[in-house]
């Protein structure tokens, strides 16, 4: 029996149920000891794992067993499993350090709840990337959206966490339902429930790809039933709305939870059914299509956005999308790539993004900030090689990932792919220039008059570290993937993950490499003219970018002066939320009232009304219990009396 | 002379010291009786003079039984009529106990004083 998959479980759990029982009552040491630590011996375990190189689906236990049908508790891992393992506890424990320092200002019993909390969260993910079952699968994924639904709302006192929280529990909560009616069509249709029966029975399993399998309506259900858990854990269209709301949680959260780990999750089970989805061409291809609006969706959203965390929430939105788009064309190496690449640069930008904010004041509007380059020189740094990645410029991992998602797509055979393409490569200029604009704006020009700390003061040191090893993986990180980008070098993770994930099954395009470069100049143009357009004039250092910029397009202002109504649009994130509003929340509401109202007057009031009924008549029989001896003996006299005279009644008339 | 006190004729009536007496005044004396003592009992307050009155009425019934027994030559009621009386005995015994109870409990002259239970 290898206990290994069951260890990397455990320690964080272990490390949770520690601080729930006694964590609010330890000293601050012991908490910030156990807190990150067990994620990071899970770690340590997940490296061994790694080093010798495991690759097992082990059963511990049977869970479930009743007439027939047998459930074992079995985790499963294999190279993608522990790929994601990988990412969870290494970036996981970052994260959780780096909280050492930014949740510094809380109180002894908060410390500790935040980081048992934490600990859940990363027990709950393993859980899911551990499951080898549906059944544990659904277990993990209803988890991680709890403890998503704990860490939102943290600072409970709030009344806007509160209600980010609940708004995240239920979008999460529709995807929990399409996740458990997609088990039932499994179930139903191969009476299994473990990855490995399901997998051999649709007659195909690790990296032999089953395309052109007959198409049948009742996987095709099973798919769009799981894509709707993907959707909804994924914050990808229509399901989104509580992504952005959910930056209402602590920064280490948003960077954690909202960032790098669990919304990665429906890409994750996207990649995990493969299988699944190859035999059902027509969710699959709902997946790229929902990634692909996404990330242009999101990105355009991210352009007006003011809030500084806010701008990284629909950035990750629009990322997610990417993976979609890849996952949904059948490029899982690209996927996963990208998404080790955005944990490592958007957890970077969140924790620079946290560093910010702690410095000034807790502020998160990025208009008040300004000219934090000279002042907050470790962390402008470590956001700039964040920003660089995400825009995809090419030394940084993010170049390497995204344009072997883009080259993925652009070369697939399939029709529709090239439609695709365009939307990514439009997305990927817009993600040049909201970046560009968020860094121009923060970071630089001169100190905005509103901003509430004149001489910020940087991170403590426990709070930068964190960052500039996610800095550095930044940097460093293309080197695993590189051949797909730059037409040389590497090919770790493809290879590794070939495997579970199969290979790509279409030949690379020769044009991929000058369409990467090609998108990679173009959004850095995006990139730069964000400078001309947010910096004002005074500040500029370039003077000669000015006239560049007048030669090309007449004195560039901001572009929403031109097109208000667009501007409007953006704002209201294409009115999602209104018509939400409109459509589920006010009739559900209204719903809840009549019913209230029903509630009360009909089903209560006739409670109400038998049982005043029933209490006046005992009131006025009450009345005949006098408590008085004579009157019951005269009742019972006069009773008697009268039996005496019916019988002598009677015994005259017969 | 020899007394014969008291017997029964052929029609059923006694005959007592000679004289028959019907049995009917027997009747009407327990009815009498049983009347006092029903009246006795809803108007008395006083719980003693109450008790007293159930032991009337009961009497009263026992004359009837031991009347009929008479005059039906058969010694069931004479027999019911001494089961009544035990019965009745232990009945006065279990009556005056609770009676004295109450009296420590508090000093109770009036039935009507012990009306908690009205509704």
């Amino acid at each position: 029996m290898n206990w290994l998959p069951l260890t990397i479980l455990l320690l964080p759990a272990v490390g949770a149920a520690l601080l729930a029982g006694r964590g609010w009552r330890w000293p601050r040491m012991l908490t910030v000891i156990v807190g990150p630590g067990v994620v990071w011996l899970s770690f340590l375990v997940v490296l061994y794992g790694y080093a010798t190189d495991v690759n097992v689906d082990q059963s511990y236990w049977t869970w479930i067993k009743v007439d027939g049908f047998t459930l074992p508790f079995n985790l499963l891992l294999d190279h993608l499993s522990l790929f994601m393992c990988l990412m969870i506890t290494g970036v996981g424990g970052l994260i959780v350090t780096y909280s050492v320092g930014y949740m510094g200002h809380e109180d002894d019993p908060s410390y500790a709840r935040f980081f048992c909390y934490m600990d859940v969260f990363v027990t709950s993910m393993l859980l899911l990337v551990l499951a080898g079952n549906f059944i544990i699968l659904i277990v993990g994924w209803a988890m991680v959206g709890l403890s998503s639904y704990l860490l939102i709302g943290f600072y409970y006192w709030r009344l806007s966490a509160v209600v980010a929280a609940r708004k995240a529990f239920v979008m999460n909560v529709i995807g929990d339902i399409g996740m458990i009616l997609g088990t039932f069509v499994i179930f139903f249709q191969f009476h299994a429930t473990t990855y490995s029966d399901v997998f051999h029975q649709l007659g195909c399993s690790g990296d032999r790809l089953c395309l052109g399998t007959p198409d049948s309506p009742t996987l095709e259900l099973a798919a769009f039933l799981f894509l709707v858990g993907a959707v909804a854990k994924s914050a990808q269209l229509p399901l989104h709305t509580w992504l952005p709301d959910a930056m209402e949680g602590p920064t280490p959260v948003s960077a954690l939870i909202h960032a790098a780990t669990m919304v990665t999750a429906g890409v994750y089970l996207v990649g995990r059914l493969h299988p699944l989805y190859d035999v059902a061409p027509y969710a699959h291809h709902a997946v790229a299509i929902i990634g692909a609006l996404t990330a242009l969706v999101a990105a355009t959203i991210a352009i007006v956005q003011t809030d500084i965390k806010r701008v990284l929430a629909y950035s990750t939105m629009s990322q997610i999308g990417y993976m979609f788009l890849a996952v949904g064309v059948g490029a899982y190496a690209a996927a996963f790539f990208h998404l080790l690449a955005h944990a490592f640069f958007k957890a970077l930008l969140f924790m620079s993004a946290g560093n910010v904010i702690h410095a000034m004041d807790d502020e998160q509007d990025m208009r008040r900030f300004g000219g934090l380059w000279r002042q907050l020189r470790g962390t402008s740094i470590s956001f700039l090689i964040g920003s660089l990645a995400l825009v995809g410029v090419i030394p940084l991992i993010g170049y390497f990932s995204k344009e072997f998602i883009l080259g993925a797509v652009f070369s697939n055979p399939d029709p529709l792919s090239i439609w695709l393409w365009v939307v990514g490569f439009a997305t990927a200029i817009l993600t040049g220039f909201y970046t560009g604009r968020m860094w121009w704006i923060a970071f630089w020009g001169k100190p905005s008059p509103t901003r509430p700390v004149a001489v910020p003061q940087e991170a403590p040191a426990v709070m930068l570290w964190p960052v500039l090893v996610l800095a550095a993986l930044s940097v460093a990180g293309g080197a695993l993937q590189s051949k797909t980008a730059i037409g040389f070098g590497t090919t770790l993770v493809e290879d590794y993950l070939r495997p579970v994930v199969g290979a790509i099954a279409w030949p690379a395009n020769p044009f991929d490499v000058l369409l990467a470069l090609a998108t990679m100049v173009l959004a850095l143009v995006a990139f730069g003219w964000a400078y001309l357009m947010y910096v004002p004039r005074a500040e500029r250092r370039a003077a000669f970018l000015d006239s560049l910029a007048e030669v090309a397009m007449a004195s560039p202002h901001p572009w929403s002066s031109r097109v208000p109504w667009a501007q409007t649009l953006l704002e209201h994130k294409y009115y999602f939320d209104e018509i939400y509003d409109w459509a589920f929340v006010r009739p559900l509401d209204r719903l809840a009232r009549w019913g209230d109202r029903g509630d009360r007057r009909v089903v209560d009031g006739s409670l109400t009304g038998v049982a005043g009924w029933v209490q006046g008549g005992g009131r006025e029989l009450g009345l005949l219990e006098s408590g008085y001896f004579r009157s019951y003996i005269l009742v019972f006299v006069g009773g008697a009396v009268v039996a005496g005279l019916l019988v002598l009644w009677r015994a005259s008339t017969a | 002379m020899t007394v014969v006190f008291t017997q029964v004729n052929a029609s059923g009536a006694l005959q007592i010291a000679g004289e028959s007496l019907d049995t009917g005044w027997f009747l009407y004396l327990a009815a009498i009786l049983f009347v006092i003592g029903a009246v006795g009992v809803m108007v008395r307050r006083n719980p003693l003079v109450i008790l007293i009155c159930i032991e009337l009425m009961l009497n009263a019934v026992n004359l009837t039984l031991v009347t009929f027994s008479r005059q039906l030559q058969n010694l069931d009621g004479q027999l019911f009529a001494l089961m009544a009386l035990t019965v009745a005995a232990a009945e006065a015994v279990v009556g005056l106990g609770i009676l004295v109870d109450i009296f420590r409990l508090r000093e109770v002259e009036d039935v009507d004083e012990l009306s908690e239970l009205r509704g």
